[in-house]
């Protein structure tokens, strides 16, 4: 049997589940797969998931696991696992996952590899792919020794929509476990956003920046309406807050901040390396500019040549759209 | 009884003079000696021509020069007299009345009005005209030596016209005397010590310029942390300043507006040497914060009449911080990316694989290269000095030089050097000139004025000898058989980096070919040996955001550059080229063209 | 404060990947080694704690002999004494073997804090310090950003609070007691440049030299490494405005993944 180990914060699924549901879904070849929902009252969530192709929805529950803590969730964890005895554990490689699954795999000890993009089925044996070495390399991992052997996957590597769902809802059953609350050592604080009136965009996730391309003030308003379409952070390279435009904390560059989001639009910003310094650590990096010799295209994972007054209306519409 | 007198006086003055002599003796004895007397011809040639024959002096201010250079000469010339006629004061011997000594005096008056004439237009330039290197109060100091100077060759003087028995004759006898007796006693106390000390200081004075010595970690030598780490020639600066200034008004960051002044520096050093504590910190003399405003573009040094030498103070001090742990947070990422990936930016090695890739650069072989061509860290990751390297590229193979580049560079280690991470410094070097010596070129070219200096002369000392040159001086050479064609000119003016037009004094050669491929060169001020720094030395390029007074010294020189009405800037070094074309996006309304001086050869060399 | 820093020696971030024979492992003799990044951060974290609280600060790592280059370093930084398992399997080994080893030779020293990146370049397994965690049976939080230390040296509630870094620019402070595990993420400070007389002193200071228990059969094995398909190269996109604006949207959700 295969085990999924579902996400929820404050009863609300994490995407990433789904995606976790698909990947089993693919590996099982004939396989049951049970989904497992550890929280505190996580109804709703449960009988969200037992929509899906699976055999069923069991809900760990208990007071002690809310909010989350990493002893919390491996102490039942552990117990759920030991009661159902399954071949192959699927869990998310979200920062929560990273912060318990390890543990608990230990606890048991058993295999856990992290991070897994493809699997591969030969013979009734499953070797797993992973990035290593910064993605430079791919690595085929084979576990080794008794079951459960645990995995996770890397979060995007399948999609939500690959999930196949049930012609019926599967069964939902409460799967009792024991968490003693008092051996929980850890005491979390709620959950927070920074503020949002300190702009640092060292944290943000998304950044749209504006460089000489933008010609006038007046037009920052269209890279702004692009970076709310995104929820984006708005940034620019020095002469936009040389020439007070823009604040000076919103300088990306070698005398600005440096940031390392997971999106970086540069818009008509050219690309000198006082620039580059400060975003080179983007994981995706988008140019814009009307030269195609710009230097911004160098470090471009994808780059239009074009006018950015027409591009990003028509971006906006398109994020719209979808 | 007047012989007496005399001998007392002398007794007292002359002790005063040597007691106070002493002091400063004793503390450049102190230091650790950092004396040296290599190259002794060129030692001896400055001597003659800075000292002697005034070079300097009068070069930067002709007038004032001129006018110094007579004080100066009329003094020499007058010191057989003042011997003469202490022996007669003293009963020890009596020449004057010998007819040589009377043809001495004939030939000494001439002498006596150049100096009046010298020292009166010295006085009212100081006192009226306050030129600004001067400071902004006039020195008593100055004022009482140039009375003491006027008095005696007004006494002088006036000894043709008195009768030397006579009450009038006497009384002007000993004025001239008692005069140069309390101007001994003034002397070691005041700038004029110079006097004494700026021969042995010129003498001293490293032939190559900002010379800083290697540390030896062995020793456990960190750098200049307290007083008593400052050698014997900083001590011996220290105390020759003559305090013209011409250090301070031509500092680029002083120029600017902020607080590094190395006529201060100079002069801090010279009073925390006579408070006598050892211990004191050079960071809070000198307050850390001005230290750290140095490019190191070294015009104090250059300029400075006596001999000191401003630069092994600011990095030795700077040392003594980075040592500690104490530079800046910007410089501190500077090391780090520097330590993990052989370049100032951190950046990862594909991007110099891809433009070596894209140039179709072959990997340096002597058996069939003439040159090594040095990419530099610009060379490898900067896409705008790229595009100039292109062009030298095109320039080499239209001119049939066959040229490879080294499959693996770590940046020289230049900004490590100049901002005191020496250690740094030397990791760097020992590794390149390891890969250097096993690709054994005979020759390196570079369009970085940077590596130069650090190939050329920081790794000689430790023991790479090879020979570097700038592309603008080999261009220069290789191009030296076309003429001028054409009459169209374009007006352009050109920057002179530091690091090429003062530490290597290769002015001539950008104009040369700028003249001869089609440019009209409007010179800016401050120019040829003695540009106004772009900004980026010293490890200044990564400074953050400006928190002190002032302007960026990018932002002068821009302005300077465009008040040449010149409509391009051709730069020769790709840091001058970043800093100009990054004040110009902050000076609205500028539409100045920025070209590199090989792009712009090359763009002329196609048309042909 | 008694702080532990586990540090782990990576093929340098720019080194091009060169595999072995048989293609189960990387060419050893081809790569550069540094620091792995977070590891860093860490030992920073840990010298800073130190700068405030006083105590000192043991680095250690587990791998081949060329492992001592990173506890120099990390010595030189300011860390007072390194231990090193020194076995040459553990430079390629999983996280399992790796904190088995690193929790054979500390769990008699005690240590108040242990801190250690979050994950490493090379493998990136991200599991070591937890699993080093679970066998000393310390309690354990990862992906800290922020480390306050209450009253480590009373008899005070010895507590820590440390704030966790979630997705989509969350956060959550997490109070703890001490001795305690954390695993670090990049950024938390800013890193200090190793000083010529850090280096001078570093050489002075002590590596103790410790060898690993025989260790479990290891419970994953690399089959093979490949060069995955595709290299970063820029991906130009053409057409309209509005067809260009539609198809990078596609490529940000579906290939890219950031949206």
């Amino acid at each position: 049997m295969i085990l999924v180990i579902a996400e929820q914060r404050g009863g609300t699924l994490n995407r990433t589940t789904w995606e976790t549901i698909a990947a089993a879904q693919q590996i099982a070849a004939g396989r049951p797969i049970t989904i497992v929902l550890p929280g505190a009252s996580v109804g709703t969530a449960a009988r969200e998931l037992a929509t899906a192709a699976v055999a069923e929805v069991l809900t760990v529950e208990s007071p002690a696991l809310e909010p989350y803590t990493p002893d919390g969730y491996t102490a039942a964890l552990q117990s759920a696992i030991e009661q159902l005895s399954p071949s192959l554990v699927l869990l998310p490689h979200t920062y929560q996952t990273r912060d318990f699954a390890p543990k608990l795999a230990a606890r048991l000890n058993r295999p856990i590899i992290t991070d897994v993009i493809a699997f591969k089925t030969t013979g009734g044996q499953s070797t797993f792919a992973r990035p290593v070495f910064q993605g430079k390399l791919t690595a085929e991992v084979a576990p080794q020794g008794p079951a459960p052997h645990f995995v996770t996957v890397q979060v995007g590597a399948f999609r939500p929509d690959q999930a196949e769902r049930g012609a019926t809802p599967a069964p939902v059953r409460a799967l009792p476990v024991n968490v003693e609350a008092g051996a929980i050592r850890q005491k979390p604080e709620a959950p927070f956003q920074q503020a949002k009136q300190a702009v640092d965009l060292s944290q943000a996730a998304r950044i749209v920046s504006v460089g000489r391309g933008i010609k006038e003030q007046a037009n920052i308003a269209v890279a702004q309406a692009l970076a709310d379409a995104l929820g984006a952070e708005l940034a620019a390279s020095r002469p936009i807050c040389d020439s007070g435009w823009l604040p000076m904390e919103r300088q990306v560059g070698s005398s600005g901040q440096t940031v390392a989001p997971k999106l970086y639009l540069a818009l008509g910003i050219s690309g000198a390396i006082q620039h580059l310094v400060g975003m080179k650590g983007a994981h995706t990096i988008v140019a814009i500019n009307k030269d195609p010799d710009a230097p911004i295209f160098e470090v471009a994972d994808y780059g239009i040549v074009g006018d950015l007054f027409e591009l990003v209306p028509a971006l906006v519409k398109a994020l719209k759209d979808s | 009884m007047e012989t007496l007198i005399l001998w007392a006086l002398v007794l007292v003055f002359t002790g005063a003079f040597l007691a106070q002599v002493a002091t400063r003796v004793r503390l450049i004895a102190a230091a650790p000696n950092t004396f040296s007397v290599d190259h002794l011809g060129v030692r001896i040639g400055r001597l003659l021509l800075d000292v002697v024959l005034q070079r300097k002096t009068i070069g930067e201010r002709p007038l004032a020069g001129l006018a110094h250079a007579l004080v100066f000469w009329g003094f020499v010339a007058f010191g057989g007299y003042t011997v003469a006629e202490f022996l007669f004061g003293l009963g020890i011997a009596d020449v004057t009345g010998t007819p040589w000594f009377h043809a001495y005096r004939i030939v000494l008056t001439p002498f006596a009005v150049a100096v009046l004439a010298g020292i009166t237009y010295l006085l009212i330039r100081r006192a009226f005209f306050r030129p600004a290197g001067l400071g902004p109060t006039v020195s008593v100091e100055s004022i009482v030596i140039a009375v003491f100077i006027v008095a005696l060759m007004a006494t002088f003087l006036l000894g043709w016209r008195l009768d030397e028995s006579s009450p009038a004759g006497r009384a002007n006898w000993w004025v001239h005397m008692l005069v140069i007796l309390a101007f001994l006693a003034l002397i070691p106390a005041s700038k004029h010590f110079h006097l004494v000390l700026s021969p042995v200081t010129v003498f001293l004075k490293s032939p190559e310029l900002g010379s800083v010595p290697n540390l030896d970690f062995e020793k456990e030598q960190v750098g200049l942390e307290a007083v008593r780490d400052l050698g014997s020639k900083a001590v011996l600066d220290a105390f020759t300043c003559v305090e013209c200034g011409r250090c301070e008004v031509n500092c680029p960051a002083w120029e600017a507006g902020k607080a590094l002044n190395p006529k201060t520096l100079i002069l801090q050093t010279q009073d925390a040497l006579l408070a006598g504590n050892r211990e004191a910190r050079l960071g809070d003399i000198y307050t850390e914060a001005v230290l750290w405003q140095c490019t190191t573009c070294g015009a104090c040094e250059n300029q400075c009449p006596v001999g000191i030498e401003h630069l092994p103070l600011i990095v030795g001090a700077r040392r003594g911080l980075v040592s500690n742990g104490d530079a800046p947070g910007y410089l501190g990422s500077v090391y780090n990316h520097l330590e993990r990936r052989g370049n100032i930016w951190g950046l990862g090695y594909d991007q110099r694989e891809k433009f070596v890739a894209g140039a179709a650069l072959e990997t340096f072989d002597p058996a069939r290269h003439d040159v090594l061509v040095w990419l530099g860290c610009a060379g490898a990751f900067e896409a705008d000095f790229q595009k100039s390297l292109r062009s030298l590229f095109e320039i080499l193979r239209a001119r049939n030089v066959r040229f490879g580049v080294l499959s693996k560079e770590r940046c020289t280690g230049d900004p490590a050097k100049r901002t005191g991470n020496e250690y740094m410094f030397q990791e760097l070097a020992k590794a390149n000139i390891e890969d250097l010596r096993a690709a054994g070129p005979k020759r390196i070219l570079t369009s970085c004025p940077h590596c130069v200096k650090t190939i050329g002369a920081d790794y000689q000392r430790l023991g790479y000898d090879v020979e570097v040159v700038h592309s603008a001086v080999f261009v220069e050479q290789i191009t030296r058989d076309l003429r001028r064609e054409g009459t169209r000119r374009d007006s352009v003016t050109f920057h002179d980096p530091c690091y090429l037009g003062r530490y290597g004094g290769h002015v001539d050669e950008p104009r040369e070919l700028l003249t001869r491929f089609g440019g009209e060169i409007r010179e800016p001020v401050r120019n040829r040996e003695n540009p106004y720094c772009c900004g980026a030395g010293g490890g200044l390029l990564f400074a953050d955001k400006e928190e002190e007074p002032g302007s960026r010294i990018s932002d002068v020189r821009f302005r300077q550059l465009r008040e040449t009405g010149a409509g391009t800037v051709v730069t020769a070094c790709p840091f001058c080229s970043i800093m100009l074309k990054g004040a110009q996006t902050s000076a609205p309304g500028a539409e100045i063209e920025f070209v590199d001086l090989m792009t712009y050869v090359n763009g002329q060399l196609a048309k042909r | 404060m008694k702080i532990a820093v586990c540090i782990k020696q990576v093929p340098a971030r720019d080194w091009r990947p060169r595999l072995n024979e048989a293609r189960t492992w990387i060419r050893e003799a081809d790569a550069t080694y540094e620091m792995n990044e977070p590891d860093a951060y860490a030992l920073e974290e840990s010298l800073r704690l130190k700068e405030t609280h006083g105590g000192e600060v043991a680095v250690c790592s587990a791998g081949p002999a060329r492992v001592s280059h990173v506890l120099r370093e990390a010595l030189a930084r300011g860390a007072d004494r390194a231990i090193h398992v020194e076995d040459e399997a553990l430079g390629s080994a999983d996280g399992f073997a790796v904190a088995d080893a690193l929790a054979g030779v500390m769990k008699d020293e005690q240590f108040d804090l242990i801190l250690t990146g979050l994950q490493s370049d090379d493998q990136g397994l991200a599991q070591t310090g937890v699993v080093l965690a679970e066998r000393l049976g310390l309690p354990h939080a990862t992906i800290i950003m922020e480390v306050q230390v209450g009253d480590p040296a009373g008899s005070g509630d010895a507590r820590l609070r440390v704030k966790r870094e979630l997705e989509g620019g969350w956060f959550q402070w997490v109070a703890m007691p001490l001795p305690a595990v954390l695993t670090i993420q990049s950024g938390i400070n800013q890193l200090r440049y190793a000083t010529l007389k850090g280096i001078m002193a570093a050489k002075k200071k002590d590596i103790r030299r410790a060898t690993a228990p025989p260790g479990a059969a290891p419970l994953q094995k690399i089959v093979s490494l490949y060069v995955p398909e595709k290299t970063k190269k820029t991906e130009m996109i053409s057409g309209s405005p509005a067809e260009a604006a539609k198809e990078l949207v596609r490529k940000l959700r579906e290939e890219a993944r950031v949206i």
